[in-house]
């Protein structure tokens, strides 16, 4: 029999609420890369800068408990190692633009410190909550305000001596010494202040009644509701407090809460209807399993990671003091909760943390008392849900500001909290912080010998280089069109369009192997491998449906046992009659891509480097693999890519089948050019929260033996910088009295930049609704000797070079290479593709 | 026999599971499932654990908390805030949950009105002053339905290891039964309660005349009050301060009503869109010469007389249609689900709840929908 859950409060008896075994962001499920997720022992995963004792470490996230690790990576210094930006990593090139963010100074009184201070009880008191009694009975002594762990106490004054010897009594009448050291005298800017400040600001949230959910804070009082799809949104806010490059800041954006008002079991009961019943287990446990609940009786989220078919709220487990009890009996006498359905099954969840030295069992919880949060993947998929909730959670940069200006007008106004700031000798700014920021210049698109210029505010050129031949343009002697009957006039439709854009783009057409099937994977299957041959130049698929099998079995044959590149089409997209001609160009040059083939170009003024961009697909589903995609420039224009993926099977590390790849990639690279890059400069996406540490202390190591491996004279530049996406931090510029996205280009490397770190962010893509997000790019390791300047200028270059999008992206081409490689092999082929393929943007 | 094998004896045998504090608030949570009081009042609630602990109990509407250490109450207050899940799914009760800074020396009108007042290991920190206060204020001024007061049993006492004055240092008395019945009795007919005597922490084998480790007396009161004598009579000047206030989202409350109907009104309407559109497309597949038209029967005729007809009519009428690209559900038909039904109570309920918030047809008898396909 499983274990039971664990949190009685009788156990607790130190603690406000039991532990909580979930560690994962509620809505990342593609968020933390492999290794950070697997937690050592406790002592080993805390920084050794922080002298903070573990009872702070569990506040200092969430007054929830349980140690966590270091979201914000303090304590990787890896500036210092990087000579050349010692004294300044700011670029140059641009034109300034004034902007202000979503960051707000905190300041405290001039000549503030912390005092730090170490409480002995002789004798021994073991329980926290004792020893806080025994030391508050000398309020007059300490004062109001105090931050008290069981161990190290903080206050905002120093007490007259260094050592202070007091008297309580217990209870039990017994006398207890308490000593009271002062061990430390902490500027604002120390590390223990830091995260003191934070536990302080969680503080303030709770007062201004917020519901914390993972690592953020919701307010519920006021909820989105979207009925049709059973959703529930509430608007909160994430929060931060960390050094920046000249001060503290408390960094602050909005953030929705994704709650689904239906429990485990209803769910379970609506899917039951819909489906076979003989399949039924098989797609609730796809469905499920991955997904976050949050439990009706307390406030505590877990991850399901199974479903027990056997078990029911009728089984039994053993509670702490050794008795047997029934789940419905443990409910009931608990939270006062009756379970209804008493042949559910159960689910279970894997504790993500360990406690003390013991890692706690299993917790079984009753889908009936589980709400389902977040996001299924099929949800995601889901156009028409994703419409309705951006409708609510996309804001204009104006709404942005005034939402963001909300939470700091909320601290300037509530009472408590300011008596709380007041009391500890702290304020914060009530405007948002503004500075200079640059737009750096516009690039040009070279594409079949013209040079185009383009509007940068749209960050688009697909109206300027229509028509214009491609680079290099490979030939439609021999494909396949297959269909479903049903499909016929869509699929000559589709054809007549290609043969109306093809020949501007210098693309040789002819007719295609028109080819109808029956609309069954199967027959699908068959016709390929009837009618593919090594003369076949692509195979293009009209699906009648975006069902997902389907696609799947195609890819995975067509990428694996027979490797020829394939365009999946679904019927339905090419239905409207006005819009079919664009289409068909899209599709156009896509299939020349998935070919071998180049579109365009911008000029790259480095000559003899290979860039590299690696990203990371974890799949939630089927256990815990995880792909990594491995994408490398093959030529000066950096029009061809070298592409190889990574499965990494539990307990193997990414890094070896990364420097597998690094080196057939420079191989590859020798073939083409007959000499080796000079330079390497690796775009790393993919990285967790917290684990920068393991990339700079492990991966990059590696990296660097794996040039070294390839060559004994062989001594090239490398560049890692980590790149990411979700970052919290907002830009606003102010152009015409309102807030407003800053143009593409905008790069930022002051104020809001970590002074740690060599990094920058770059605001590289348009964005039609909404507030575009900065990407944050941080430098962890470089020989290349390169200024910011030209660092910030290449690789804004590459977000130029993503042939899926006439356009600029978000990150660098090669890091969405490599995340669509790893997504379609995670999603579609969960095995290595075949290496013939390697050369082409098959994958696109 | 040596007298510290004796206590040794006891301490052995003196060891309540589950411990006495918890027995205390079960008792009290016992009380609470048996007379199921709508307004409970913990007067000394410390760390508000009692108060956590009956906010899961469904009767309750209003629960209080009053103490005297504001820090001690701040401390884990946070866990009497609503959850997630009670936003989620609003209860049908609506529940308010208040704590007070005061004195139970004092009187304020806050407390008026209660069917339970719990006094849990509270007298025995009263000052003299205090206590003599205590019975006028709880009983005369606040005079709920009904009193429960604990205190320990200094009878009890050597039995229990290494107590050798007062179980805790800020105890000001501990009584004996005599001495808390006479009291309690005292109190029971000044102020027309009645009074019976229980305790947790039955003594052990053969020691019976020690009585309960903690003795409780339950007070009821005799007469019933009516809302004059309740609330008119008495001073209104505020004597507490409130520290905290937590208003449970509620059925009660018509934002969160119409929030769940809504909610359900359009999954519903989903579900019969989906099955009628899943029927279609199955007709489609079968016989796919064009389009199949699915003739509406929403207009029906007002003027049938016969009761045959009138029933067709109905059934008919509950019937969804299709008519282009929407989908007509009649509100009778959604009205007809039992969740739908059961929230709203009555049919010109629903309609006020909804009004607004769905797209009706043009004479306003049905919800339309959009058939457009889902995925993209």
């Amino acid at each position: 029999a499983l274990q039971g859950q664990q949190p009685l409060p009788s156990q607790q008896s130190g603690h406000a609420q039991p532990q909580q075994p979930c560690l994962l962001p509620l809505l990342s499920a593609g968020e933390l890369a492999g290794r950070g997720r697997q937690r050592g022992p406790p002592g080993a995963a805390k920084p050794e800068e922080f002298q903070i004792s573990a009872g702070f470490q569990e506040m200092s996230l969430g007054d929830r408990g349980g140690r966590r690790r270091d979201f914000h990576d303090l304590g990787v210094n890896t500036r210092q190692a990087i000579e050349h930006v010692r004294e300044s990593k700011t670029g140059s090139s641009g034109i300034m633009i004034r902007l202000s963010t979503n960051y707000f100074r905190l300041t405290s009184r001039p000549q503030w410190a912390l005092y730090q201070y170490h409480i002995d009880y002789n004798p021994q008191m073991e329980a926290r909550r004792l020893r806080s009694a025994l030391l508050f009975q000398h309020e007059e002594l300490i004062g109001r305000t105090h931050a008290f762990d069981g161990t190290i106490l903080f206050l905002p004054k120093k007490l007259g001596n260094k050592v202070t010897e007091v008297f309580s009594r217990t209870k039990n009448g017994e006398n207890v010494k308490i000593t009271i050291t002062l061990t430390n005298e902490l500027p604002p800017t120390s590390p223990t202040c830091l995260q003191f400040y934070n536990i302080i600001f969680r503080r303030l949230l709770k007062i201004m009644n917020l519901q914390q959910i993972g690592r953020n804070y919701y307010n519920p009082s006021d909820p989105i509701s979207i009925p049709n799809h059973r959703l529930m949104v509430w608007p909160g806010f994430t929060t931060s407090i960390l050094q920046y490059e000249k001060s503290i800041m408390l960094c602050t954006d909005v953030s929705h809460k994704v709650l689904r008002s239906e429990t485990v079991l209803d769910f379970m009961c609506n899917l039951y209807k819909q489906v076979e019943e003989q399949r039924f287990r098989d797609i609730c446990t796809k469905e499920l399993i991955g997904l976050i609940v949050l439990t009706k009786y307390n406030n505590k989220t877990y991850r399901v990671d199974d479903i027990d078919w056997d078990g029911n709220p009728k089984c039994t487990f053993k509670k702490a003091d050794g008795s047997e009890i029934s789940y419905i009996d443990y409910y009931k006498m608990q939270y006062n909760q009756d379970i209804k359905d008493l042949n559910q099954p159960v689910l279970v969840s894997q504790p993500r943390r360990r406690r003390g030295s013991l890692m706690p069992g299993p917790a079984v919880l009753i889908p009936e008392l589980c709400y389902l949060t977040g996001l299924t993947e099929k949800m995601r998929n889901d156009f028409n849900m994703m419409k309705d909730l951006s409708v609510h959670t996309r804001l204009t940069p104006e709404q942005r500001q005034r939402e963001v200006g909300r939470l700091i007008d909320y601290i300037q106004k509530d009472d408590s909290v300011q008596r709380e700031l007041r009391d500890w000798g702290l304020s914060f700014d009530s405007n948002l912080l503004s500075f200079t920021g640059r737009v750096v210049q516009a690039e040009k698109i070279h594409q079949g010998g013209r040079v185009f210029d383009y509007n940068p505010h749209f960050a688009d050129w697909s109206k300027e280089t229509r028509g214009a031949p491609l680079i290099n343009a490979k030939p439609l002697d021999n494909w396949l069109l297959i269909y479903t009957r049903r499909n016929y006039d869509v699929a000559n439709a589709l054809l007549q369009n290609l043969f109306k854009v093809t020949p501007s783009m210098g693309i040789r057409m002819n007719k295609a192997i028109m080819i109808e099937v029956d609309d069954r994977t199967e027959a699908y299957l068959r016709v390929l491998q009837q009618n593919v041959t090594s003369d076949t130049n692509i195979v293009v698929c009209l699906l009648s449906s975006s069902r997902k099998d389907k696609y799947d079995a195609i890819k995975k044959y067509l990428c694996t046992d027979c490797p020829i590149p394939s365009q999946c089409v679904i019927a339905r997209t090419l239905s409207k009659p006005q819009s079919i001609m664009a289409i068909a160009t899209k599709i156009a040059l896509q299939m020349n891509c998935k070919m071998g083939g180049e579109l365009w170009s911008v000029e790259i003024p480095l000559k003899q480097l290979m860039v590299v961009g690696i990203d990371c697909y974890h799949d939630t589903v089927s256990g815990k693999r995880s792909i990594a995609g491995f994408v490398a420039s093959l030529n000066q224009g950096m029009t061809r890519w070298f592409s190889r993926c990574v499965l990494q099977d539990r307990g193997q590390e990414l890094v070896d089948g990364l420097k597998a790849c690094l080196q057939t990639a420079l191989r590859d690279w020798f073939k083409w050019n007959k000499y080796l890059p000079s330079r390497v400069m690796v775009y790393r996406d993919g990285v967790g929260d917290g684990q920068l540490k393991t990339l700079v202390n492990y991966e990059v190591p590696q990296l660097l033996d794996c040039l070294k491996s390839v060559g004994k004279d062989y001594n090239p530049r490398l560049s890692v910088i980590v790149v990411k996406k979700r970052v919290s931090t907002r830009f606003f510029a102010h152009s015409g009295g309102r807030p407003q996205n800053p143009p593409p280009g905008t790069v930022v490397d002051v104020e809001v930049t970590r002074p740690e770190w060599y990094d920058f962010f770059i605001v590289s893509q348009a964005v039609k609704s909404g507030s575009v997000a900065p990407t944050h790019y941080n430098v962890i390791y470089d020989s290349s000797g390169l200024k910011p300047d030209h660092v910030q200028r290449l690789t804004y270059k590459l977000c130029h070079m993503y042939y899926n999008w006439s356009g600029v992206i978000r990150v660098p081409a090669p890091c969405q290479y490599a995340h669509k490689l790893a997504f379609l092999v995670g999603q579609s082929i969960h095995r290595e593709p075949n290496l013939s393929l390697s050369d082409r943007l098959y994958y696109l | 026999m040596d007298k510290n094998v004796q206590e040794e004896r006891f301490t052995e045998v003196i060891k309540f599971t589950p411990p006495l504090y918890k027995q205390r608030y079960q008792f009290i949570k016992d009380l609470v499932g048996k007379y199921k009081p709508k307004k409970v009042a913990d007067l000394g609630c410390a760390d508000c654990t009692l108060l956590w602990m009956l906010k899961f109990c469904s009767c309750i509407e209003v629960l209080a908390g009053l103490d005297i250490c504001e820090n001690v109450m701040k401390e884990k207050m946070h866990r009497l805030y609503p959850l997630p899940g009670d936003y989620l799914q609003p209860a049908e009760r609506s529940l308010t949950v208040t704590l007070h800074h005061g004195s139970v020396a004092h009187k304020d009108p806050c407390m008026l009105g209660f069917d339970l007042i719990t006094c849990i290991e509270l007298i025995e920190h009263l000052e003299e002053s205090e206590l003599e206060k205590f019975p006028e204020v709880v009983f005369g001024f606040m005079a709920p339905a009904m009193v429960v007061i604990s205190t320990p049993n200094s009878e009890f006492n050597p039995l229990l290891p290494g107590v050798t004055s007062f179980r805790h240092p800020d105890h000001k008395f501990e009584w004996n039964q005599a001495e808390f019945q006479s009291w309690a009795l005292n109190i029971a007919r000044c102020y027309n309660y009645s009074v019976e005597f229980t305790g947790v922490g039955p003594p052990p084998m053969g020691m019976e005349d020690v009585g309960f480790c903690t003795q409780i007396g339950v007070f009821v009161r005799k007469y019933s009050q009516t809302s004059e004598t309740a609330h008119f009579e008495k001073p209104t000047k505020a004597a507490y301060k409130t520290v905290f206030k937590a208003v449970y989202p509620s059925l009660k409350d018509e934002k969160y009503l119409q929030i769940a109907v809504v909610s359900e009104v359009v999954f519903t309407a989903e579900i019969i869109k989906r099955s009628l559109m899943d029927h279609l497309n199955s007709k489609h597949e079968e016989y796919s010469d064009g389009p199949v038209e699915i003739k509406s029967i929403f207009q029906h005729s007002k003027n049938c007389v016969s009761e045959d007809l009138e029933k067709l009519a109905v059934e008919k009428y509950m019937e969804p249609s299709v008519s282009g690209n929407v989908v007509y559900i009649p509100l009778t038909k959604i009205f007809s689900f039992p969740k739908v039904n059961q929230l709203c109570g009555t049919f010109e309920n629903f309609c006020k709840l909804i009004t607004g918030k769905v797209t009706l047809s043009s004479d306003g008898s049905a919800m339309v929908v959009d058939t457009e396909e889902e995925n993209e």
